[in-house]
């Protein structure tokens, strides 16, 4: 826990110190008229502070009597995280070239992988259900102008 | 008696053919997702959110408001069937709930919390309706300075009833308002962190990050841990309690409903805190609190009430004063926006078909869901079957393709992607998304009410603390944040009276 904190506290800190760098390009004003740079260097001056103090806590409890003993989050697959992030990239990638069913199609049989090895054929129909199903609501139905792609268009 | 005409007024909207449909799509909808594990209210609203477009602002409203009212009632029944809370709020109600369930009690415990549900849900609306008008009578007279406290406050409350470290809620809530800066600049209309980005100009969609941190993080977490859920079966025999077990719970469910209603009214209160607080309430006022958590029917009475009590009372603060408690609220405050509806003070007056067509279709959902809840059950339980792997690409699709369908924009799908890859981060490194959803909303709202009160007042802080209500919002939002040092220090203080003197030799 406490090393996931410690972290968070660096990761925040860093992004508050870019916050306060780019706010402080901002027309900054002055407590009697504030410019639009004033509440973002502010708000990046607080996300510091709050992460100097979550630090500090951090510290506090490694030094703390009972450290070390905290129970640990169980672990997940990272690498089915990882492929799921890759394939949604992909999909945004393709989206426009392959067309919304054609794409949809492919991203539901990559999710649906581990299934495949097994009941293609379902895999299959649900991959084709998916795509087509919320093609017909959303572009036939809801007349939202899909990217229908080489196939469709 | 003017109440009761409008009443009358929000009861013929309601009652019309299309948002009847809309109310029990809502209520039906809800009871599904509160049974389903991994898929809660926010998300569901999210995905559900670019269909409403289309749709009348009434009927949309009463949609949405069924899924998030409608998630209480499915919750409880796996987690007294099955051990397995569909919800955060009906966590709670495994420990009582399962316990009676496999003593042969489970028609008792679903009995009890559907009715107690409809109770506590219908007294909660009857709280709404008489509470939400003089409220926003009252917030007729905030001017800014009054409103930046209140928001602060609200943001301070979140960060501390959010769950979890205050400093990390705080961090959430800073982290939303800066997300919300992003775009043009409120009072003068100049680009910040825009980085040259055209489509960044008009600021990050709310919606879009919504669904990114509620749907897809939900699912990466999910896909990630793929916990089979243990099933344990148990008989379901009859759905009746006993006169006894009704005289037992109707106490804790008289106590649930008004402690959910008032719990539910805090930003950053809502549902889960409710059902806590009344379980803890509860068991301290019990002759055996020994029975708890071996299946005492108190300990499913006051839970379930007050869950679905405070789920309806959420909508007070959203009502008059447009500030949303939670994130489920804050995506209805995002639909009612995308209708051009403003939420406020001056919703009650100013669009009193949404306001009391709302009310209405409150107290017709509650009707339907304790209708939907009895014979169903089995149809509820069943749905648990859908094993996951099969709901996440479904789930995703709904995603992608509602992104796309904000703007008809494939950089919308991109954002929404990254919004989720920073909601499963958030979630791994124990952070809470609410927070930062909530800010972001109010984010905009803050910001021009701190610029105004200091341009009215030249620059002075002290405007903050001279007018009356303002002066009292921000001491109380002051109170919020030392609390935790408060606590601590009065603990300490405890310690020293309590621990006993070292013996001498």
């Amino acid at each position: 826990m406490a090393r996931r904190d410690g972290i968070a506290a660096l990761v925040l800190g860093l992004v508050a110190g870019a916050v306060i760098h780019q706010a402080a390009a901002l027309p900054f004003g002055g407590a009697r008229n504030p410019g639009p740079g004033f509440v973002p260097w502010w708000a990046g001056v607080a996300l510091a502070g709050l992460s100097l103090l979550l630090g500090v806590q951090v510290v506090r409890a490694r030094r703390g009597p009972g450290a070390r003993r905290g129970v640990e989050a169980a672990r997940g697959d990272w690498r089915r995280v990882a492929a799921l992030l890759a394939a949604l990239a992909l999909y945004v990638v393709a989206l426009d070239p392959l067309g919304y069913p054609v794409s949809t199609f492919l991203l539901v049989l990559l999710m649906l992988r581990p299934a495949t090895r097994r009941a293609l054929v379902p895999a299959l129909g649900l991959a084709v259900l998916a795509a087509g199903g919320s093609y017909v609501l959303f572009a036939v139905w809801l007349q939202v102008p899909l990217p229908p792609g080489a196939l469709l268009r | 008696m003017e109440i009761l005409s409008l009443l009358a007024h929000g009861f013929a909207i309601a009652l019309t053919p299309t948002n009847l449909t809309y109310c029990f799509l809502g209520s039906f909808i809800g009871t599904a997702i509160g049974v389903l594990p991994g898929l809660g209210p926010p998300a569901t609203i999210a995905l559900l959110l670019p269909i409403t477009y289309g749709i009348p602002p009434t009927s949309a409203v009463i949609l949405l408001a069924g899924i998030f009212y409608g998630a209480m009632y499915g919750g409880s029944t796996t987690s007294i069937l099955l051990n397995i809370p569909g919800e955060a709020a009906s966590v709670v109600t495994c420990l009582d709930g399962y316990q009676m369930a496999r003593q042969g009690r489970a028609g008792a415990a679903l009995a009890v919390s559907a009715v107690g549900s409809f109770i506590a849900g219908t007294v909660s609306v009857v709280g709404l309706m008489l509470l939400a008008p003089p409220l926003a009578a009252f917030a007729l007279r905030f001017g800014a300075p009054e409103y930046f406290a209140l928001l602060v406050l609200g943001l301070m409350m979140v960060g501390y009833l959010g769950g979890g470290s205050m400093t990390k809620g705080l961090m959430m809530a800073v982290l939303g308002l800066l997300l919300g800066m992003v775009g043009l600049d409120p009072i003068m209309g100049s680009p910040r962190f825009t980085y040259g980005v055209f489509k960044l100009a008009e600021g990050f969609e709310f919606v879009l990050v919504a669904m990114g941190l509620f749907g897809i993080g939900e699912v990466l977490v999910n896909v990630e841990r793929r916990v089979a859920p243990e099933v344990l079966k148990t008989q379901i025999r009859g759905l009746l309690a006993s006169r006894e077990e009704w005289r037992a719970a109707s106490l804790p469910l008289a106590r649930g409903s008004l402690l959910g209603f008032f719990v539910g009214v805090l930003p950053g209160g809502g549902a889960i805190i409710s059902s806590f607080v009344a379980y803890a309430v509860e068991k301290k006022l019990s002759r055996h609190p020994e029975r708890f958590g071996r299946g005492a029917i108190e300990g499913v009475a006051g839970p379930e009430s007050a869950n679905n009590a405070a789920a309806t009372s959420s909508f007070v603060p959203l009502l008059t004063l447009g500030i949303p408690g939670n994130a489920s609220i804050a995506l209805i405050f995002a639909a009612l926006l995308i209708h051009g509806i403003r939420p406020g003070p001056l919703l009650v007056s100013e669009q009193p078909a949404v306001f009391w067509g709302l009310i209405a279709s409150m107290y017709i959902g509650n009707v339907m869901l304790l209708i939907l809840n009895f014979p169903l059950i089995r149809l509820w339980v069943r749905l648990l079957e859908v094993p996951y792997r099969i709901l996440a690409p479904l789930i995703v699709v709904f995603v992608l393709v509602g992104a796309y369908s904000v703007n008809n924009s494939v950089f919308d799908v991109g954002t929404t992607v990254v919004f989720g890859a920073l909601g499963y981060a958030l979630r791994k490194l124990d952070f809470e998304p609410a927070p930062l959803v909530l800010a972001m909303i109010l984010g905009p709202q803050l910001e021009a009410a701190l610029r105004r009160s200091l341009i009215y007042s030249h620059g002075d802080l002290l405007v903050f603390f001279q007018r009356p209500i303002a002066a009292t919002l921000m001491a109380l939002a002051v109170l919020v944040l030392l609390s935790p040092v408060l606590r601590w220090g009065l603990e300490r203080k405890l310690r020293e009276l309590v621990e006993p003197v070292a013996p001498r030799d």
